[in-house]
């Protein structure tokens, strides 16, 4: 930060005292009780964006590999949903977990031969991969994916034969759920071995390569988890638009993730429900401006990056740490 | 300075008032209409949303309905996205004053949004929404005044062929949800007559839409060498098609869809490639012979300087139309009325685009089509 | 192979549009490290500036000069007026915020793209826009078997002018080798005395000044525009800045060729709606067995 009053500003962001997480979590399990379906759908989608940031974070936030292609693997877990759901009749619940797997080890296959490319040339081969995912839906292949149209007919998620999660308030309490636990997984995680793995592969490649980090393998890893993460995202909104059609899943789709993630802060978690917050709410809130809507929210964007370049919410050892990716060093690519 | 203060306060009074005030002059009815304001479809969505006013202002100047009751359209934008559509729909439908929702532009985006209507129980009428599926799933409250992709299939497998004494069929679409909905019905419709051993479907494919350069797929094309060619896209593509097939050397007749050709299409590809050009098409505005149809275009054009370059924003005004005559005719806005009326009371209702009815399933009973040629002189006249 | 030959040039030419596009792109990257998301709309607005010169501007010069007059005259102005957007959006969106770091400025250009495309919407509408037929009188060339028409010709060699004189004055003049120098190593060139600013104001003016000529090109080409057409182009010119290998602008006018072509080629042989399946398989291919592009140099780390 330049200046001290910034400096001073980003302190206070930085340390979460222990109260936030309870009232947030609080203000979560209120707010629905309060709020009509329209704002219990907003923020749904909130919670999706959410849950699509903190994968991304992983792989972005965590490790510092530019993604631009994360549509792909919420698209794999969406139509992986669908697709298994409309022809087998399998329930989404017990899909959650296959979405996951199945976007885990389509990100595996996809990533292993270009996990060694650098900065922006594997900025562009994950676009690449995001876009030949996009294409493949709308050619239809083998049949299945329904082209244009997309799938549809994808049935509500069941606890039991009576208890069926159909409501705009039920779906809320289902992807707020899933949120939370991410979070707690995740938490753990950024303070295990492999979150100080990561974070050390972030910050100097080379030097953790020869601390005796298996570099590959912990690059790797991110992708599956974050990967993984999205595909249980894509499984939830699969469910409760009861219809995928690959226009959800395209590039534009892995900007706005990225800028969640970049405007709440790299790797901070808080950071990413800040970023997924703006994106999800914004376009919203800007209703009222008809067809100059996108045109304000483009402008805003510029805004919050002008005053919080570094993001709303940095993470705290990221404050300093994030020299590598921030200053435009020269190397590290041709 | 003394009495400024009265009239302020005089003023104040006033204002606080008029909500009271307008209140008295009774409330308005409000109509529901979610379109793609914003993105790659933007121009159906305004065009729509201005027709919508169009309708609503004729409606208010008859002296609206209910005895009195001005009619309001309230706009809610989708993008064109399946996502906002949701979104979109979830507010209209958190609105008690909203009666019923003119819904919306792309199959895929309706799809969604006509789930959530459903389960509100709100009525919701298409209008550029054409794929068969969407009202097989036995919706109470959705409709639409558009027809659907099959409807146009099956007139293109009867007419076109004998028309053009045409063998060999090439049929080809955009990849998007209404193109290829389209493309695959005719196929279908086509199926008997390709049984039959009277025509050949020589070439079936997909273009990308949003480019530029379609060379190379119109080389296949030639290399199938058709009697006659349709294209189930829309106008923007196939404009271009056109201009680039005859450059290198197609000739066979084109046959547009109902989105294809429009005054847009003869403009991109001007007068010398688009002439000659066929579609399948619903009456065009300018060839209804309904009254309503004319003053709603006179009105329409003394507003917005020209009519609107494509089939679909008229449906959405016949939609608010027929909203407000079962609200007027139920005297009701409660939804399970309303649609029970539109199911089994609308018919032959006149409209812009001709006398409406529904079908049991909520589909637009009885949409006609014609084959449509681009004359000499650029203008879309019925084919003799 | 008349198909193959036809194809080629096809190809060519819009390998042509991608190589002008990519060259903006390749020089923001080569000074900022800046992924310029914007630049594919600075490209569509350059097409619609250029319509609306030629629909109402000088239609007047048109009938008193001839039609090539106005098309020059388009062209021009086309690419003044988006050199001063490019300016403006640089002064207002970037400068900001890159001195924050890259990635700061990676929202911002995502945010000023979004803004640009929705002027542009609001401008002239949403609705497609035709340019006037028959610019250029409708001449064809035949060579043999292929033909070629006139409009083809003047759009590949005036990319080609202007290629060339961007490289020149890129690798042959002081200031060139000034931009370079940026581009190499910002704090030395600083410290030798180069005016970063000025450095700056070059690339933001060059580059969307030539993506702005595409985008005249491209509407006098396929004759029909679209408010959202830049970012598919834009994705296009960024895929072919990288496969040259990314701030290397040989690089980029060759990746622009190679992507056009390889484009056609995989539409007339493979299948024209996994083209782009086909362009982004070979690019991934060539990125792993050449992880910094075709032309890409491959430095050695610092450590």
């Amino acid at each position: 930060m330049g200046n001290g009053k910034s400096a001073g500003l980003s302190k206070l962001f930085t340390t979460t005292p222990w109260y936030v997480p309870v009232l947030f979590s609080a203000l979560v399990v209120i707010y629905p009780f309060f709020a009509t379906d329209y704002f219990i759908d907003i923020a749904f989608f909130f919670g999706i964006y959410a849950l699509l940031g903190l994968s991304l974070n992983i792989v972005l936030g965590e490790v510092g590999l530019f993604d631009l292609g994360h549509a792909g693997f919420y698209a794999i877990g969406a139509y992986v949903t669908a697709i298994l759901n409309t022809r087998y009749q399998i329930p989404i619940l017990a899909l959650l977990p296959v979405s996951a797997l199945a976007a885990g080890l389509f990100a595996y296959l996809v990533c292993s031969p270009i996990i060694h490319l650098k900065g922006d040339y594997l900025c562009i081969v994950t676009i690449g991969m995001g876009e030949i995912v996009r294409l493949a839906l709308i050619n239809n292949p083998f049949d299945l994916t329904g082209g244009p149209n997309g799938v549809f007919g994808v049935d509500f998620p069941k606890l039991s034969p009576n208890l069926v999660i159909d409501s705009s308030i039920e779906y809320y309490f289902l992807v707020w759920a899933v949120v939370g636990l991410s979070i707690l997984g995740l938490i753990s995680l950024q303070h295990s071995r492999i979150g100080r793995a990561w974070n050390c592969i972030r910050e100097d490649t080379v030097a953790a390569g020869a601390t005796g980090i298996n570099v590959r393998h912990y690059k790797l890893l991110a992708f599956v988890l974050g990967a993984g993460l999205a595909g249980v995202a894509g499984n939830i909104y699969a469910s409760k638009l009861m219809c995928v059609s690959p226009e959800s899943f395209t590039f534009w789709e892995s900007c706005l993730m990225f800028c969640i993630v970049l405007i709440g802060g790299m790797g901070s978690i808080p950071g990413v429900l800040i970023g997924a917050a703006f994106i999800s709410l914004f376009p919203e809130i800007f209703r009222p401006f008809a067809m100059y809507r996108m045109l304000v929210f483009g402008s805003v964007m510029i805004v919050m990056m002008m005053v919080r370049p570094g993001g709303f919410w940095p993470r705290k050892r990221g404050g300093v740490a994030f020299r590598s990716l921030l200053e435009d060093t020269g190397n590290g690519n041709a | 300075m003394k009495y400024m203060k009265y009239v302020l306060m005089a003023s104040v009074l006033l204002f606080m008032a008029a909500p009271a005030l307008m209140a008295a002059d009774k409330e308005p009815v409000v109509i529901g209409l979610q379109g793609p304001i914003t993105g790659a479809w933007a121009y159906e969505g305004q065009m729509a949303k201005q027709s919508c006013e169009i309708a609503a202002d004729l409606i208010n100047k008859k002296g609206g309905i209910l005895g009195g009751r001005k009619v309001v359209i309230k706009v809610e934008d989708d993008a064109g996205e399946p996502k906002t559509g949701a979104l979109a729909a979830q507010k209209l439908v958190g609105q008690k004053d909203v009666v019923a929702s003119v819904s919306t532009y792309g199959s895929s985006v309706c799809e969604p949004a006509s789930n959530i209507y459903e389960k509100f129980k709100k009525v919701n009428i298409g209008y550029g929404v054409t794929a068969v599926r969407l009202t097989e799933r036995d919706f109470k409250y959705f409709f639409r005044t558009c027809g659907r992709d099959d409807s146009q299939g099956k007139f293109f497998a009867n007419a076109v062929p004998k028309k053009f004494k045409a063998k060999r069929i090439a049929i080809m679409h955009d990849n998007t949800a209404f193109g290829k909905g389209l493309a695959e019905d005719t196929r279908k419709a086509l199926d008997a007559l390709v049984k039959a051993k009277k025509v050949e479907l020589v070439y079936f494919d997909a273009i990308t839409p949003g480019e530029k350069d379609y060379k190379v797929p119109l080389t296949n094309l030639r290399e199938s060498r058709p009697d006659v060619w349709y294209y189930t896209g829309y106008y923007a593509e196939a404009a271009l098609l056109v201009t680039q097939a005859r450059d290198i050397g197609i000739k066979c007749p084109f046959v547009g869809g109902n989105a294809a050709i429009n005054d847009e299409f003869v403009k991109i590809a001007g007068i010398k490639v688009a002439k000659g050009c066929y579609m399948t098409n619903e009456p065009l505005p300018g060839d209804l012979p309904y009254k309503e149809a004319k003053e709603f275009l006179a009105a329409y054009k003394a507003r917005f300087g020209d009519i609107p370059s494509s089939p679909w924003p008229i449906y959405a005004a016949d939609a608010v139309n027929i909203i407000a005559y079962a609200v007027d005719k139920t005297r009701s806005t409660d939804s399970d009325k309303l649609a029970s009326f539109l199911r089994d009371k609308v018919n032959g209702v006149p409209g812009i685009t001709g006398p409406i009815g529904f079908t049991a399933q909520g589909d637009r009973e009885g949409v006609p089509f014609y084959l449509y040629v681009v004359n000499d002189a650029g203008k879309i006249v019925i084919s003799k | 192979m008349q198909l193959l030959l036809e194809q080629l040039i096809n190809g060519l030419t819009i390998g042509s549009f991608y190589a002008l596009i990519a060259l903006g792109y390749s020089m923001v990257y080569g000074v900022l490290k800046l992924i310029n998301f914007a630049h594919g709309d600075f490209f569509t607005m350059g097409s619609y500036i250029g319509y609306t010169m030629l629909v109402f501007g000088i239609a007047a010069a048109t009938a008193q000069f001839g039609p090539w007059t106005g098309m020059m005259v388009a062209l021009v102005v086309s690419a003044l007026g988006i050199a001063l957007v490019g300016i403006l959006v640089e002064r207002s969106a970037y400068r900001p915020v890159y001195r924050a770091g890259r990635l700061p400025a990676v929202v911002s250009a995502l945010g000023a793209s979004i803004f640009l495309q929705n002027t542009i919407m609001v401008i002239w509408g949403p609705r497609y826009q035709a340019y006037p037929a028959e610019l250029i009188p409708a001449m064809r060339f035949q060579f043999g078997q292929i033909s070629i028409t006139l409009l083809q010709v003047i759009i590949l060699a005036l990319s080609f002018i202007l290629m060339a004189a961007l490289y020149t004055i890129v690798q042959k003049t002081a200031f060139g080798s000034a931009v370079r120098a940026t581009a190499h190593d910002r704090n030395t060139a600083a410290l030798m005395g180069i005016n970063f600013n000025r450095v700056i104001l070059f690339i933001f003016t060059l580059g969307p000044a030539l993506g702005a000529m595409a985008g005249v090109m491209v509407g006098m080409y396929y004759r029909q525009i679209s408010f959202t057409m830049g970012w598919n182009y834009g994705l296009k010119a960024f895929t072919a800045t990288i496969l040259g290998g990314i701030g290397n602008l040989p690089g980029a006018m060759f990746g622009g060729l190679i992507l056009g072509v390889l484009e056609m080629l995989g539409a007339a042989y493979i299948s024209a709606a996994w083209k782009d399946v086909f362009v982004f398989l070979i690019l991934i291919l060539v990125l792993i067995f050449r992880p910094t592009g075709l032309f890409g140099e491959k430095t050695a780390e610092k450590v």
